[in-house]
C-alpha cells in the first residue's frame, strides 16, 4: 500500500493505494498520525485507487477521525470504489464519515 | 364325565404300575410324551406316599369335559385323610378336596386337555384297556429306567427349550430392529442422475449385526456406509440402531468421514459398558466433483471398480473399531471417481462365507467376480457377488450376516468445470498477504470480476486476522487451510484451523448506527463477512474449526 499526500488550499489529500487490510493498517495509522502530529486539521482521504478495505483499516479511519475531533478537525473521504462502498454501508461508516464521490466534491466547501 | 376304571395301588410296586398306566394315558391323551411324563410323575409321587401311608389307596380316572376342551380328571381316594403335596399343583389345573363320603378321603386333580375334545369309542376303551391292564413285574426295573431316563431329558429339554426360546425371541426382535433401519427401497434416488445406489443384507440365522445406509446430505454430497456390530440379539440390534442414528445425524451438518466417525466414537464409547463395538466404513460422495472422501474404523477395505475395468482396493485404515475407545481422532482420505466408476463395500459375512468343507470364500474370490466382467449396474455388481456367495456355500449354512453394497457414479449431468485453488499458511498476519496473492493470481486467471474479488480479499483478511489473534494460546506454529472452489455459479471458500473452538457467526453483530465518539471496531469484520457473502457456516469438526462462506455467482461475475 502507498499512501501520497498533497496539499491543495490547506488542505492534505492523503491519496491510498493497495489495500487497507490488516497488514497495511498499521503503516496507515502511522502516516495518518504523523500528519495530525505536524497539525493538520483538514485531511482529504482519496480512496480512489484503494482496493479494498477492511474492518482493520475501517479502524485506521475511526481512530485518525476520533484524534481530529478532539482538536477541533475533520476529515472527508472521497473516491469509493463498489466495494468499499458496500463495506461502509456494511459498517455504517456512510453514515459517520462525510463521503464524497469525487476529489473535486470532497474539497468543494472544505 | 367318561369313567375310565380305578387303578389300584399296592404298597410295594403299586406306584410305579400306576405310574406306567397314567404315562401310557397321558400319552394316549395328549399325543405328547412330556406332557404324559409330567402327569406320571406329578401323579406317581402322590402314589409312592399313598403306598407307604394309606392302607388301600387307588385312583379313579375319568374324562370330564365342556364344549371347549376335554380334561382328566384323578381322584385320589383313601380311607385315610391325605395331605395334598405340592407337586400335584405344578402339573395340575385344578386340585379339590372334596369333604369325605362314606369313610373314602379323596384327592380331585384336574388337568385341562386343550385341543381335545372329541374321543372316539375305540379311544374311550383303550384308555379303559391301560387303567385295567395287569402289570408286568418284568417291566417294572426297565420303565423305572426308562421313566427316570425320560424325566431327565424332559427336565434337561425344559431347561434348554426355555433358555433357547429366550434367545430365539431376542434373535428375533435384534433381527426385527436390524433389518427395519435399512433403507430397502430401490432405486432409492429416481430423479438422481450423478449417481445411483444398490445394497443387500442377508442376515444369518443366528450371528450378525451388519448394517448399511446411504443418503444426501445435501445437493451434492452423498454419503453411504457400511458397519458390522459385534454381538447379536436385541443389545447389537440397538447398538447398531444407535450407531447409524448418530452417524446420520452428524453427517447432516459435517462433510468430513473423519469428523463424524471421531463425533460417533466418542457418543458411541462414553458410556459403552456393553463394550460392543462396530466396525464402520463411510464415504462421503462429492458428486460435483467426484471426490469419495472415506474413513475405514477397523472394517473391510472397499474396492473401486473403474469404468475401464480397473480395479481399486481401498486400503486406507483411519483408526479402530468404533466404541471401543473413545477420545480417538479418525483420519480419512480420497479417492476420485470418474464417470461410470462403482464402489463396491461389503461386510466380513462376505469374505468368511463357508463352503461344506470349512474352507472361506476369502477376498481373492472377490476379486474375481469383479474382475470376472463388466457390470451394467450396481445392482448387477451386488448380484453377482452376493450369488457367487451362495454358490460357494452350497448347503453350508450362513455363519454370518452377508452385506454387499454398491454405488455407481455417472458424473454431472453436464460436468461444470469447478476450479480448485488450495493455499496453507503458517498462523502468522503477513501470511494473509500469501493467501490474498494467490487468490488474486486464481482469481484473475479465471476471470473473476474485481467486485466478487475484492469482497473475498476482505473475507481472507478479516477471518485470517481473527484465527492468526485469537486462535491459539500457545506459541507453536499452526497451519491455517484455506481453499477455494469456483464453479459456474458459485465461489466457496473454507477455512479451517485447529485453534480453540470458535463459531465466529455467534459474534453480536456490532451497532452500526452509533456516532463516531461511540464507534468501536470490535466483532466489525464478522459482520462485514456475513454481509459480503451469501451463505455461511461454522462447524467443529474433530479437532478443527471449519468456516465455509459462499458466493452466489450471476453470469456477469466473471469475465
Amino acid at each position: 500500500m502507498n499512501i501520497t499526500t498533497t496539499e491543495v488550499e490547506g488542505i492534505t489529500i492523503a491519496a491510498f493505494e493497495g489495500n487497507l487490510d490488516t497488514n497495511t493498517a498499521p503503516d496507515a495509522e502511522e502516516r495518518l498520525g504523523e500528519l495530525l502530529e505536524k497539525g493538520v486539521t483538514k485531511i482529504l482521504v482519496d480512496f480512489t485507487t484503494l482496493d479494498y478495505i477492511s474492518s482493520a483499516g475501517l479502524r485506521v479511519l475511526l481512530v485518525t477521525t476520533k484524534r481530529l475531533g478532539g482538536t477541533g478537525g475533520s476529515m472527508r473521504i472521497c473516491g469509493l470504489n463498489e466495494t468499499v462502498d458496500e463495506v461502509f454501508e456494511i459498517s455504517g461508516f456512510s453514515t459517520i464519515f462525510s463521503v464524497f464521490k469525487s476529489r473535486d466534491e470532497a474539497l468543494e466547501g472544505f | 364325565m367318561i369313567a375310565l376304571g380305578t387303578i389300584q395301588i399296592n404298597p410295594d410296586t403299586g406306584f410305579i404300575e400306576a405310574r406306567k398306566k397314567l404315562l401310557l394315558i397321558g400319552e394316549q391323551l395328549t399325543g405328547d410324551p412330556i406332557v404324559a411324563t409330567r402327569l406320571a410323575t406329578a401323579a406317581s409321587q402322590f402314589c409312592r406316599v399313598l403306598a407307604r401311608e394309606s392302607s388301600a389307596p387307588a385312583i379313579s380316572l375319568g374324562l370330564g369335559s365342556d364344549r371347549f376342551s376335554q380334561s382328566l380328571v384323578l381322584e385320589f381316594e383313601s380311607p385315610e385323610p391325605m395331605s395334598v403335596p405340592a407337586t400335584l399343583s405344578g402339573f395340575f389345573d385344578d386340585i379339590e378336596t372334596p369333604p369325605p363320603q362314606n369313610n373314602m378321603h379323596v384327592v380331585k386333580v384336574t388337568k385341562n386337555l386343550r385341543g381335545h375334545t372329541n374321543r372316539s369309542d375305540q379311544d374311550i376303551a383303550r384308555l379303559r384297556s391301560i387303567v385295567e391292564r395287569k402289570g408286568r413285574d418284568e417291566l417294572v426295573s426297565e420303565l423305572q429306567v426308562r421313566n427316570r431316563e425320560l424325566q431327565e431329558s424332559f427336565e434337561n429339554l425344559q431347561r434348554t427349550t426355555s433358555a433357547k426360546e429366550r434367545m430365539q425371541s431376542e434373535l428375533n426382535i435384534g433381527r426385527d430392529i436390524q433389518m427395519s433401519m435399512l433403507p430397502v427401497q430401490f432405486p432409492a434416488f429416481p430423479n438422481r442422475k450423478e449417481f445411483d445406489v444398490y445394497a443387500t443384507l442377508h442376515p444369518a440365522r443366528e450371528v450378525g449385526g451388519d448394517f448399511y445406509d446411504f443418503f444426501l446430505i445435501d445437493e451434492d454430497r452423498f454419503c453411504f456406509c457400511v458397519g458390522d456390530v459385534s454381538g447379536k440379539g436385541v443389545g447389537a440390534a440397538l447398538f447398531m440402531a444407535l450407531t447409524k442414528t448418530l452417524i446420520k445425524s452428524r453427517a447432516s451438518n459435517d462433510f468430513s468421514p473423519a469428523s463424524i466417525l471421531t463425533h460417533v466414537n466418542d457418543e458411541v464409547g462414553r458410556n459403552n459398558d456393553s463394550c460392543m463395538f462396530v466396525t464402520i466404513w463411510v464415504g462421503i460422495l462429492d458428486l460435483k466433483t467426484g471426490i469419495l472422501a472415506y474413513t475405514n474404523a477397523g472394517h473391510n477395505p472397499p474396492y473401486i471398480k473403474r469404468a475401464n475395468g480397473e480395479l481399486v482396493r481401498l486400503d486406507a485404515r483411519h483408526g479402530p473399531v468404533v466404541g471401543a475407545m473413545d477420545g480417538m481422532v479418525y483420519g480419512e482420505d480420497d479417492v476420485t471417481v470418474g464417470k461410470g466408476d462403482m464402489a463396491l463395500l461389503y461386510t466380513d459375512g462376505v469374505t468368511e462365507a463357508m463352503d461344506p468343507n470349512q474352507h472361506l470364500y476369502d477376498e481373492s474370490r472377490l476379486v474375481q467376480v469383479m474382475e470376472a466382467r463388466d457390470f451394467s449396474s450396481g445392482q448387477d455388481l451386488v448380484q453377482a457377488t452376493v450369488d457367487d456367495v451362495w454358490r460357494f456355500q452350497s448347503d453350508a449354512e450362513q455363519a454370518d450376516d452377508i452385506t454387499v453394497l454398491a454405488v455407481q457414479f455417472f458424473g454431472q449431468p453436464e460436468a461444470a468445470p469447478v476450479h480448485l485453488l488450495e493455499v496453507k499458511i503458517p498462523n502468522h498476519l503477513d501470511e494473509i498477504d500469501t493467501v490474498n496473492a494467490a487468490f488474486n493470481a486464481f482469481a484473475e486467471e479465471k476471470g473473476l470480476k474485481k467486485r466478487v474479488r475484492r469482497k473475498i480479499n476482505l473475507v481472507f483478511d478479516e477471518l485470517l486476522n481473527n484465527i492468526v489473534t485469537y486462535a491459539h494460546d500457545d506459541d507453536r506454529d499452526h497451519t491455517i487451510e484455506v481453499k477455494v472452489e469456483l464453479s459456474a455459479d458459485r465461489l466457496a471458500v473454507t477455512v479451517i484451523d485447529d485453534g480453540k473452538p470458535f463459531n465466529p457467526f455467534l459474534l453480536a453483530a456490532p451497532d452500526t448506527g452509533q456516532s463516531v465518539e461511540e464507534r468501536e471496531v470490535g466483532g466489525l469484520g464478522v459482520h462485514l463477512v456475513r454481509n459480503v457473502m451469501d451463505e455461511m457456516s461454522y462447524h467443529r469438526r474433530t479437532d478443527r474449526n471449519v468456516v465455509i462462506l459462499i458466493k452466489h455467482l450471476e453470469p456477469s461475475a466473471r469475465t
